[in-house]
Protein backbone atom coordinates (compact mmCIF):
# COMPACT_ATOMS: atom_id res chain seq x y z
CA UNK A 1 0.00 0.00 0.00
CA UNK A 2 1.28 3.59 -0.38
CA UNK A 3 -0.51 6.60 0.27
CA UNK A 4 -0.85 7.75 -3.33
CA UNK A 5 2.78 9.70 -3.45
CA UNK A 6 6.33 8.14 -4.01
CA UNK A 7 9.05 9.29 -1.67
CA UNK A 8 10.21 11.84 -3.89
CA UNK A 9 6.97 12.91 -4.81
CA UNK A 10 6.56 13.43 -0.76
CA UNK A 11 9.24 15.60 -0.42
CA UNK A 12 8.73 17.90 -3.31
CA UNK A 13 5.25 18.40 -1.51
CA UNK A 14 6.52 19.18 1.91
CA UNK A 15 9.02 21.85 0.24
CA UNK A 16 5.68 23.31 -1.32
CA UNK A 17 4.12 23.37 2.08
CA UNK A 18 6.83 24.79 3.41
CA UNK A 19 7.27 27.57 1.26
CA UNK A 20 3.71 28.50 1.47
CA UNK A 21 4.00 28.86 5.05
CA UNK A 22 7.47 31.11 4.92
CA UNK A 23 5.57 33.64 2.60
CA UNK A 24 2.84 33.92 5.09
CA UNK A 25 4.48 34.17 7.82
CA UNK A 26 6.96 36.85 5.70
CA UNK A 27 3.46 38.50 4.63
CA UNK A 28 2.22 38.86 8.31
CA UNK A 29 5.31 40.04 9.36
CA UNK A 30 5.06 42.84 6.63
CA UNK A 31 1.68 43.59 7.86
CA UNK A 32 2.67 43.77 11.39
CA UNK A 33 5.67 46.28 11.02
CA UNK A 34 3.19 48.60 9.17
CA UNK A 35 0.72 48.00 11.61
CA UNK A 36 3.10 49.33 13.98
CA UNK A 37 4.02 52.22 12.24
CA UNK A 38 0.37 53.22 11.39
CA UNK A 39 -0.79 53.31 15.24
CA UNK A 40 2.45 55.62 15.85
CA UNK A 41 1.69 58.32 13.13
CA UNK A 42 -2.23 58.12 15.01
CA UNK A 43 -0.83 58.58 18.61
CA UNK A 44 1.19 60.99 18.07
CA UNK A 45 -1.00 62.82 15.93
CA UNK A 46 1.07 63.41 12.69
CA UNK A 47 0.39 66.34 10.82
CA UNK A 48 2.83 67.14 7.89
CA UNK A 49 0.30 69.62 6.31
CA UNK A 50 1.07 71.53 9.44
CA UNK A 51 4.77 71.83 8.61
CA UNK A 52 3.87 73.59 5.19
CA UNK A 53 1.13 75.89 6.88
CA UNK A 54 3.13 76.38 9.39
CA UNK A 55 5.90 77.94 7.57
CA UNK A 56 5.05 81.90 8.14
CA UNK A 57 5.79 81.11 12.22
CA UNK A 58 8.96 79.72 11.28
CA UNK A 59 9.77 82.52 8.62
CA UNK A 60 8.89 85.04 11.75
CA UNK A 61 11.16 83.63 13.43
CA UNK A 62 14.41 83.39 11.49
CA UNK A 63 13.43 86.71 10.41
CA UNK A 64 13.56 88.06 14.12
CA UNK A 65 16.69 85.56 14.96
CA UNK A 66 19.09 87.34 12.41
CA UNK A 67 21.36 89.26 12.56
CA UNK A 68 22.92 87.15 15.66
CA UNK A 69 23.81 89.56 18.51
CA UNK A 70 27.39 89.20 18.36
CA UNK A 71 27.59 92.08 20.71
CA UNK A 72 27.10 89.83 23.45
CA UNK A 73 29.48 86.88 22.31
CA UNK A 74 31.58 87.91 25.74
CA UNK A 75 28.53 87.15 27.70
CA UNK A 76 28.41 83.57 25.76
CA UNK A 77 31.69 83.00 27.44
CA UNK A 78 31.59 81.61 30.64
CA UNK A 79 27.98 80.06 30.44
CA UNK A 80 30.03 77.81 27.35
CA UNK A 81 32.81 76.95 29.96
CA UNK A 82 30.40 76.40 32.13
CA UNK A 83 28.66 73.58 29.87
CA UNK A 84 31.82 71.41 28.84
CA UNK A 85 33.28 71.72 32.16
CA UNK A 86 29.64 70.23 33.58
CA UNK A 87 30.57 67.25 30.29
CA UNK A 88 34.07 66.86 31.58
CA UNK A 89 33.28 66.38 35.70
CA UNK A 90 30.47 63.74 34.52
CA UNK A 91 32.37 62.23 31.97
CA UNK A 92 35.61 61.62 34.73
CA UNK A 93 33.22 60.70 37.64
CA UNK A 94 31.16 58.90 35.35
CA UNK A 95 34.60 56.62 34.61
CA UNK A 96 35.74 56.36 38.04
CA UNK A 97 32.39 55.24 39.29
CA UNK A 98 31.99 52.83 36.27
CA UNK A 99 35.17 50.89 36.33
CA UNK A 100 34.76 49.17 39.63
CA UNK A 101 30.98 48.27 38.63
CA UNK A 102 32.08 46.92 35.18
CA UNK A 103 34.92 44.89 36.90
CA UNK A 104 31.75 43.26 38.90
CA UNK A 105 29.37 42.89 36.07
CA UNK A 106 31.51 41.42 33.76
CA UNK A 107 31.09 37.32 33.47
CA UNK A 108 34.53 36.35 33.25
CA UNK A 109 36.54 38.63 36.00
CA UNK A 110 33.74 39.34 38.25
CA UNK A 111 34.95 37.73 42.12
CA UNK A 112 31.23 36.26 42.92
CA UNK A 113 27.57 36.06 41.68
CA UNK A 114 25.68 38.25 43.70
CA UNK A 115 28.36 40.89 43.68
CA UNK A 116 27.40 40.07 39.87
CA UNK A 117 24.01 40.54 39.88
CA UNK A 118 24.16 43.59 41.94
CA UNK A 119 26.40 45.37 39.95
CA UNK A 120 24.60 44.58 36.89
CA UNK A 121 21.76 46.13 38.59
CA UNK A 122 23.25 49.65 39.41
CA UNK A 123 24.43 49.85 35.95
CA UNK A 124 20.59 48.98 34.79
CA UNK A 125 19.12 51.70 36.83
CA UNK A 126 21.45 54.26 36.30
CA UNK A 127 21.00 54.02 32.62
CA UNK A 128 17.32 53.52 32.55
CA UNK A 129 16.84 56.84 34.03
CA UNK A 130 17.36 59.86 31.57
CA UNK A 131 19.80 62.46 32.81
CA UNK A 132 17.16 65.20 32.31
CA UNK A 133 15.54 63.67 35.42
CA UNK A 134 18.22 62.89 37.25
CA UNK A 135 19.45 66.44 36.40
CA UNK A 136 16.19 67.32 38.35
CA UNK A 137 16.68 65.16 40.79
CA UNK A 138 19.60 67.02 41.68
CA UNK A 139 18.49 70.37 41.07
CA UNK A 140 15.79 69.51 44.46
CA UNK A 141 18.80 67.90 46.05
CA UNK A 142 21.39 70.53 45.64
CA UNK A 143 20.03 73.60 43.85
CA UNK A 144 20.12 75.06 40.78
CA UNK A 145 23.38 75.61 39.09
CA UNK A 146 26.27 73.34 37.29
CA UNK A 147 26.93 71.29 40.51
CA UNK A 148 23.59 69.34 39.77
CA UNK A 149 24.03 69.49 35.86
CA UNK A 150 27.52 67.40 36.52
CA UNK A 151 26.04 64.93 38.98
CA UNK A 152 23.09 64.19 36.60
CA UNK A 153 25.81 63.48 33.86
CA UNK A 154 27.83 61.27 36.09
CA UNK A 155 24.86 59.23 37.27
CA UNK A 156 23.55 58.29 34.04
CA UNK A 157 27.75 57.69 32.64
CA UNK A 158 27.86 54.75 35.56
CA UNK A 159 24.94 53.40 33.56
CA UNK A 160 25.77 53.69 29.86
CA UNK A 161 30.25 53.55 30.06
CA UNK A 162 29.50 50.40 33.25
CA UNK A 163 27.68 48.47 30.18
CA UNK A 164 30.48 49.10 27.70
CA UNK A 165 33.14 48.44 30.07
CA UNK A 166 31.58 45.12 31.30
CA UNK A 167 31.24 43.97 27.54
CA UNK A 168 34.55 45.04 26.46
CA UNK A 169 35.79 43.29 29.44
CA UNK A 170 33.95 39.94 28.79
CA UNK A 171 34.92 40.19 25.36
CA UNK A 172 38.87 40.41 25.37
CA UNK A 173 41.05 37.55 24.84
CA UNK A 174 41.25 35.06 27.98
CA UNK A 175 44.37 33.24 27.05
CA UNK A 176 46.72 35.84 28.29
CA UNK A 177 44.31 35.95 31.49
CA UNK A 178 44.84 32.64 31.65
CA UNK A 179 48.53 32.25 31.13
CA UNK A 180 49.02 35.30 33.85
CA UNK A 181 47.00 33.07 36.18
CA UNK A 182 49.41 30.05 35.70
CA UNK A 183 52.28 31.62 36.99
CA UNK A 184 51.33 32.08 40.34
CA UNK A 185 49.95 35.18 40.20
CA UNK A 186 47.47 36.61 42.48
CA UNK A 187 44.06 37.45 41.41
CA UNK A 188 44.98 41.46 41.71
CA UNK A 189 47.88 40.87 39.65
CA UNK A 190 45.81 38.93 36.71
CA UNK A 191 43.63 42.08 36.75
CA UNK A 192 46.38 44.87 36.86
CA UNK A 193 49.09 43.00 34.37
CA UNK A 194 46.54 41.58 32.43
CA UNK A 195 43.34 42.72 32.02
CA UNK A 196 44.10 46.52 32.79
CA UNK A 197 46.75 46.49 29.75
CA UNK A 198 44.77 44.04 27.70
CA UNK A 199 41.21 46.75 27.57
CA UNK A 200 42.47 49.75 28.55
CA UNK A 201 42.89 51.47 24.96
CA UNK A 202 39.37 50.44 24.57
CA UNK A 203 38.06 51.64 27.23
CA UNK A 204 39.74 55.13 26.86
CA UNK A 205 38.03 55.00 23.34
CA UNK A 206 34.62 54.84 24.82
CA UNK A 207 35.23 56.80 28.11
CA UNK A 208 35.81 59.80 25.21
CA UNK A 209 33.10 59.11 22.90
CA UNK A 210 31.10 59.55 26.29
CA UNK A 211 32.73 62.84 27.22
CA UNK A 212 31.42 63.79 23.15
CA UNK A 213 28.12 62.46 24.26
CA UNK A 214 28.09 64.86 27.93
CA UNK A 215 29.07 67.76 25.95
CA UNK A 216 25.95 67.78 23.65
CA UNK A 217 24.04 66.57 26.82
CA UNK A 218 25.47 69.28 29.16
CA UNK A 219 23.71 71.94 26.57
CA UNK A 220 20.19 70.66 27.40
CA UNK A 221 20.62 70.26 31.08
CA UNK A 222 20.23 74.12 31.59
CA UNK A 223 17.00 73.98 30.90
CA UNK A 224 15.81 72.41 34.14
CA UNK A 225 17.90 74.80 36.08
CA UNK A 226 21.36 72.61 35.92
CA UNK A 227 23.89 75.61 34.64
CA UNK A 228 25.53 75.96 31.00
CA UNK A 229 24.91 77.50 28.16
CA UNK A 230 21.20 75.51 28.01
CA UNK A 231 20.23 77.97 30.99
CA UNK A 232 21.15 81.26 28.84
CA UNK A 233 19.23 79.59 25.98
CA UNK A 234 16.05 78.53 27.60
CA UNK A 235 16.05 82.57 29.49
CA UNK A 236 16.77 84.03 25.82
CA UNK A 237 13.53 82.26 24.18
CA UNK A 238 11.45 83.08 27.54
CA UNK A 239 12.09 86.57 26.88
CA UNK A 240 11.64 85.99 22.99
CA UNK A 241 14.75 87.46 22.67
CA UNK A 242 15.96 85.81 19.13
CA UNK A 243 19.13 86.86 18.45
CA UNK A 244 20.52 86.01 21.39
CA UNK A 245 19.31 82.55 20.82
CA UNK A 246 20.71 82.24 17.34
CA UNK A 247 23.84 83.12 19.20
CA UNK A 248 23.64 80.89 21.24
CA UNK A 249 22.78 78.27 18.56
CA UNK A 250 26.19 79.11 17.18
CA UNK A 251 27.79 79.24 19.87
CA UNK A 252 26.54 75.44 20.68
CA UNK A 253 27.14 74.30 17.12
CA UNK A 254 30.95 75.34 17.22
CA UNK A 255 30.98 73.44 20.64
CA UNK A 256 28.93 70.36 19.54
CA UNK A 257 31.66 70.01 16.35
CA UNK A 258 34.73 70.94 18.29
CA UNK A 259 34.19 67.98 21.04
CA UNK A 260 33.21 65.42 17.89
CA UNK A 261 36.37 66.13 16.20
CA UNK A 262 38.49 66.26 19.01
CA UNK A 263 36.96 62.76 20.03
CA UNK A 264 36.91 61.35 17.07
CA UNK A 265 41.03 62.02 16.28
CA UNK A 266 41.79 61.42 20.03
CA UNK A 267 40.26 57.66 19.24
CA UNK A 268 41.94 57.58 16.14
CA UNK A 269 45.41 58.12 18.34
CA UNK A 270 44.61 55.36 20.17
CA UNK A 271 43.41 52.57 17.75
CA UNK B 1 60.67 15.58 37.79
CA UNK B 2 56.91 15.67 36.69
CA UNK B 3 55.18 11.89 38.02
CA UNK B 4 51.90 11.27 36.73
CA UNK B 5 50.19 7.97 38.05
CA UNK B 6 47.12 6.76 37.16
CA UNK B 7 45.29 10.07 36.16
CA UNK B 8 41.95 10.15 34.84
CA UNK B 9 39.24 12.31 34.20
CA UNK B 10 36.17 11.71 33.74
CA UNK B 11 33.34 14.70 32.69
CA UNK B 12 29.81 15.18 34.23
CA UNK B 13 28.38 13.45 30.85
CA UNK B 14 29.90 10.17 31.52
CA UNK B 15 32.68 10.59 28.89
CA UNK B 16 36.08 9.13 30.07
CA UNK B 17 38.64 11.79 28.49
CA UNK B 18 41.32 10.57 30.60
CA UNK B 19 42.04 6.47 31.69
CA UNK B 20 45.17 5.20 34.18
CA UNK B 21 47.23 7.67 32.52
CA UNK B 22 51.00 7.02 33.55
CA UNK B 23 53.82 9.76 32.31
CA UNK B 24 57.33 10.43 34.07
CA UNK B 25 59.80 13.18 32.98
CA UNK B 26 63.19 13.69 34.32
CA UNK B 27 64.91 16.35 34.94
CA UNK B 28 66.90 17.11 31.16
CA UNK B 29 64.62 15.16 29.45
CA UNK B 30 62.12 16.18 26.81
CA UNK B 31 59.46 14.17 26.19
CA UNK B 32 56.67 14.47 23.50
CA UNK B 33 53.33 13.04 22.97
CA UNK B 34 51.79 12.28 19.94
CA UNK B 35 48.03 11.16 19.51
CA UNK B 36 45.22 12.26 17.18
CA UNK B 37 42.66 14.69 17.59
CA UNK B 38 40.30 14.24 20.45
CA UNK B 39 42.65 12.17 21.61
CA UNK B 40 43.08 13.37 25.21
CA UNK B 41 46.45 15.39 24.28
CA UNK B 42 45.53 18.60 25.56
CA UNK B 43 43.42 17.68 28.28
CA UNK B 44 46.52 15.87 29.63
CA UNK B 45 48.08 18.94 29.59
CA UNK B 46 45.08 21.05 31.00
CA UNK B 47 44.92 18.26 33.75
CA UNK B 48 48.84 18.53 34.82
CA UNK B 49 48.43 22.26 35.14
CA UNK B 50 45.10 21.84 37.21
CA UNK B 51 43.08 23.99 34.76
CA UNK B 52 40.74 21.11 34.97
CA UNK B 53 40.38 18.93 37.73
CA UNK B 54 41.44 15.18 37.53
CA UNK B 55 38.69 12.71 38.74
CA UNK B 56 41.63 10.27 40.03
CA UNK B 57 45.15 9.99 40.37
CA UNK B 58 48.50 11.68 41.00
CA UNK B 59 50.54 14.53 39.20
CA UNK B 60 53.90 15.36 41.52
CA UNK B 61 55.84 18.22 40.41
CA UNK B 62 59.29 17.13 42.48
CA UNK B 63 57.62 15.50 44.99
CA UNK B 64 54.82 18.17 45.32
CA UNK B 65 51.57 16.21 44.62
CA UNK B 66 49.42 19.01 42.40
CA UNK B 67 45.96 16.74 42.39
CA UNK B 68 45.07 17.11 46.24
CA UNK B 69 45.90 20.73 46.43
CA UNK B 70 43.92 24.19 45.85
CA UNK B 71 43.82 28.18 46.71
CA UNK B 72 47.05 29.35 47.52
CA UNK B 73 48.73 26.18 47.69
CA UNK B 74 48.22 25.41 44.60
CA UNK B 75 48.75 28.53 43.10
CA UNK B 76 52.54 28.51 45.20
CA UNK B 77 53.04 24.98 43.54
CA UNK B 78 52.35 26.10 40.03
CA UNK B 79 55.50 27.72 40.36
CA UNK B 80 57.61 24.70 39.33
CA UNK B 81 55.45 24.26 36.86
CA UNK B 82 55.04 26.46 33.58
CA UNK B 83 52.95 26.22 30.85
CA UNK B 84 53.02 27.54 26.78
CA UNK B 85 50.45 27.27 24.29
CA UNK B 86 49.83 26.79 21.06
CA UNK B 87 49.44 30.88 21.01
CA UNK B 88 51.69 32.29 22.60
CA UNK B 89 49.21 34.42 24.75
CA UNK B 90 50.90 37.39 25.44
CA UNK B 91 49.44 40.34 26.31
CA UNK B 92 49.64 42.52 23.11
CA UNK B 93 49.75 45.95 24.31
CA UNK B 94 52.42 45.30 26.72
CA UNK B 95 56.36 45.60 25.65
CA UNK B 96 57.93 42.13 25.06
CA UNK B 97 60.22 43.04 28.41
CA UNK B 98 56.93 43.13 30.37
CA UNK B 99 55.30 40.33 28.77
CA UNK B 100 58.83 38.30 30.26
CA UNK B 101 58.67 39.64 33.54
CA UNK B 102 55.35 38.81 34.20
CA UNK B 103 56.09 35.37 34.27
CA UNK B 104 58.01 35.99 37.73
CA UNK B 105 54.14 38.03 39.15
CA UNK B 106 54.16 34.34 41.28
CA UNK B 107 57.10 35.12 43.42
CA UNK B 108 56.31 38.85 43.80
CA UNK B 109 53.25 39.59 46.32
CA UNK B 110 53.97 43.30 47.09
CA UNK B 111 51.57 46.34 46.63
CA UNK B 112 53.74 47.31 43.48
CA UNK B 113 53.26 44.07 41.56
CA UNK B 114 49.21 44.45 42.08
CA UNK B 115 48.97 48.22 41.26
CA UNK B 116 50.39 46.75 37.94
CA UNK B 117 54.06 47.65 38.35
CA UNK B 118 57.14 45.02 37.66
CA UNK B 119 59.63 44.85 40.16
CA UNK B 120 63.31 46.06 38.81
CA UNK B 121 65.11 43.00 39.53
CA UNK B 122 62.77 40.81 37.96
CA UNK B 123 62.88 43.38 35.03
CA UNK B 124 66.81 42.72 35.05
CA UNK B 125 66.33 38.88 35.08
CA UNK B 126 63.52 39.23 32.00
CA UNK B 127 66.72 40.41 29.66
CA UNK B 128 69.16 37.87 30.65
CA UNK B 129 65.45 35.52 29.96
CA UNK B 130 65.62 37.35 26.36
CA UNK B 131 68.90 37.10 25.31
CA UNK B 132 68.39 33.04 25.90
CA UNK B 133 65.72 32.89 23.39
CA UNK B 134 68.22 35.41 20.87
CA UNK B 135 65.59 38.03 21.22
CA UNK B 136 67.25 40.98 23.25
CA UNK B 137 67.24 43.44 20.64
CA UNK B 138 63.19 43.29 20.44
CA UNK B 139 63.02 43.92 24.93
CA UNK B 140 61.12 47.63 24.28
CA UNK B 141 58.94 46.23 20.99
CA UNK B 142 55.13 45.73 21.40
CA UNK B 143 54.19 41.92 22.04
CA UNK B 144 51.46 42.71 19.71
CA UNK B 145 53.78 43.43 16.83
CA UNK B 146 56.07 40.28 16.98
CA UNK B 147 55.93 37.62 14.00
CA UNK B 148 54.57 33.61 15.44
CA UNK B 149 57.82 32.14 15.65
CA UNK B 150 59.04 35.27 17.87
CA UNK B 151 55.60 35.57 19.98
CA UNK B 152 56.61 31.68 20.80
CA UNK B 153 60.06 32.51 22.25
CA UNK B 154 59.08 35.49 24.06
CA UNK B 155 55.94 32.88 25.95
CA UNK B 156 59.12 30.58 26.29
CA UNK B 157 61.24 33.54 28.14
CA UNK B 158 58.03 34.09 30.39
CA UNK B 159 57.96 30.22 31.05
CA UNK B 160 61.69 30.83 32.15
CA UNK B 161 61.51 33.66 34.31
CA UNK B 162 58.97 31.66 36.91
CA UNK B 163 61.77 29.61 36.63
CA UNK B 164 59.83 26.36 36.48
CA UNK B 165 61.33 23.10 37.36
CA UNK B 166 58.80 21.61 34.52
CA UNK B 167 57.67 22.79 31.28
CA UNK B 168 54.44 21.95 29.33
CA UNK B 169 53.99 22.75 25.74
CA UNK B 170 50.45 22.74 24.29
CA UNK B 171 51.27 22.38 20.43
CA UNK B 172 53.89 24.83 20.82
CA UNK B 173 54.85 24.87 16.69
CA UNK B 174 50.95 24.14 15.68
CA UNK B 175 50.73 27.80 14.10
CA UNK B 176 54.37 28.09 13.08
CA UNK B 177 56.11 27.76 9.79
CA UNK B 178 58.26 24.73 9.26
CA UNK B 179 61.68 27.10 9.82
CA UNK B 180 60.23 28.43 12.74
CA UNK B 181 58.60 25.05 14.16
CA UNK B 182 62.50 23.15 14.10
CA UNK B 183 64.16 26.67 16.10
CA UNK B 184 61.57 26.30 18.40
CA UNK B 185 61.89 22.71 18.89
CA UNK B 186 65.37 23.38 19.52
CA UNK B 187 65.13 25.77 22.13
CA UNK B 188 62.79 23.85 24.29
CA UNK B 189 65.83 20.83 23.76
CA UNK B 190 68.58 23.15 24.50
CA UNK B 191 66.30 23.96 27.77
CA UNK B 192 66.01 20.89 28.52
CA UNK B 193 69.41 20.13 28.95
CA UNK B 194 70.96 23.37 29.81
CA UNK B 195 68.26 24.28 32.21
CA UNK B 196 68.16 20.81 33.69
CA UNK B 197 63.82 20.93 33.04
CA UNK B 198 61.47 18.14 32.73
CA UNK B 199 59.37 19.24 29.65
CA UNK B 200 56.59 17.39 28.41
CA UNK B 201 54.91 18.49 24.77
CA UNK B 202 52.56 18.05 22.62
CA UNK B 203 52.44 17.55 19.05
CA UNK B 204 50.93 17.00 15.88
CA UNK B 205 54.31 16.48 13.89
CA UNK B 206 55.45 13.14 14.00
CA UNK B 207 58.88 14.25 12.37
CA UNK B 208 59.32 16.78 14.94
CA UNK B 209 59.09 13.98 17.49
CA UNK B 210 61.48 11.79 15.79
CA UNK B 211 64.21 14.37 16.04
CA UNK B 212 63.99 16.26 19.08
CA UNK B 213 62.51 14.05 21.48
CA UNK B 214 63.82 12.14 24.11
CA UNK B 215 60.93 9.84 24.87
CA UNK B 216 57.73 9.52 22.83
CA UNK B 217 54.02 9.08 24.29
CA UNK B 218 51.71 7.75 22.53
CA UNK B 219 47.97 8.64 23.47
CA UNK B 220 44.77 7.14 21.92
CA UNK B 221 41.25 7.31 23.95
CA UNK B 222 42.99 8.72 26.82
CA UNK B 223 45.03 5.47 27.36
CA UNK B 224 48.87 5.47 27.01
CA UNK B 225 49.13 3.52 23.68
CA UNK B 226 53.20 3.23 24.04
CA UNK B 227 56.16 4.70 25.58
CA UNK B 228 59.18 4.55 24.33
CA UNK B 229 62.59 6.01 23.29
CA UNK B 230 62.51 7.62 20.40
CA UNK B 231 64.48 4.89 18.34
CA UNK B 232 61.84 2.61 20.01
CA UNK B 233 59.12 4.22 18.08
CA UNK B 234 57.89 2.29 15.16
CA UNK B 235 56.14 4.39 12.15
CA UNK B 236 53.98 1.62 12.36
CA UNK B 237 52.88 2.01 16.26
CA UNK B 238 52.62 6.18 15.26
CA UNK B 239 50.86 5.25 12.04
CA UNK B 240 47.93 2.73 14.50
CA UNK B 241 47.49 6.62 16.68
CA UNK B 242 45.96 8.14 14.14
CA UNK B 243 44.28 4.92 12.05
CA UNK B 244 42.12 5.19 15.19
CA UNK B 245 41.07 8.86 14.56
CA UNK B 246 40.62 8.19 11.17
CA UNK B 247 38.11 4.75 11.97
Amino acid sequence: MTDGLAPSGRLAADAGWRGAATAALRTLGVLVVLLVIVQSLIVVQARPQDLITGYHGMLDFLRRAWPPDVSRVKDTLWPALESIDIGIFGTVAGVIMALPLAVLAAANVTPARPLYYLARGIIAFTRSVHELVWALLFVTAVGLGPFPGGLALAVHSIGMLGRLFAETIEHMDMAPIEALALTGASRMQVFTQGVVPGVIPSLLGISLYRLDENLRASLVLGFVGAGGIGFQLFTAMSLFDYRQVSLLLIVVFIMVVGAERLSAVLRQKLA
Amino acid sequence: MLEVRGLSLRYPNGKEALSAFDVVVRPGQLVIVLGGNGSGKTTLLRCIARLLDPSGGEIRVNGTDLSRLSGKELRRARLQLAVISQHAALVRRRTVLANVATGALGRCHDLWTALGGLPASELAAARSRLAEVGLAELAHQRAGTLSGGQSQRVAIARALAQQPRVLLADEPVASLDPEAAEEIMRLLRRLAAEENLAVLCVLHQVELAYRYADRVVGIRDGRVAFDLPRAEVSREAVRQLYLSEAA
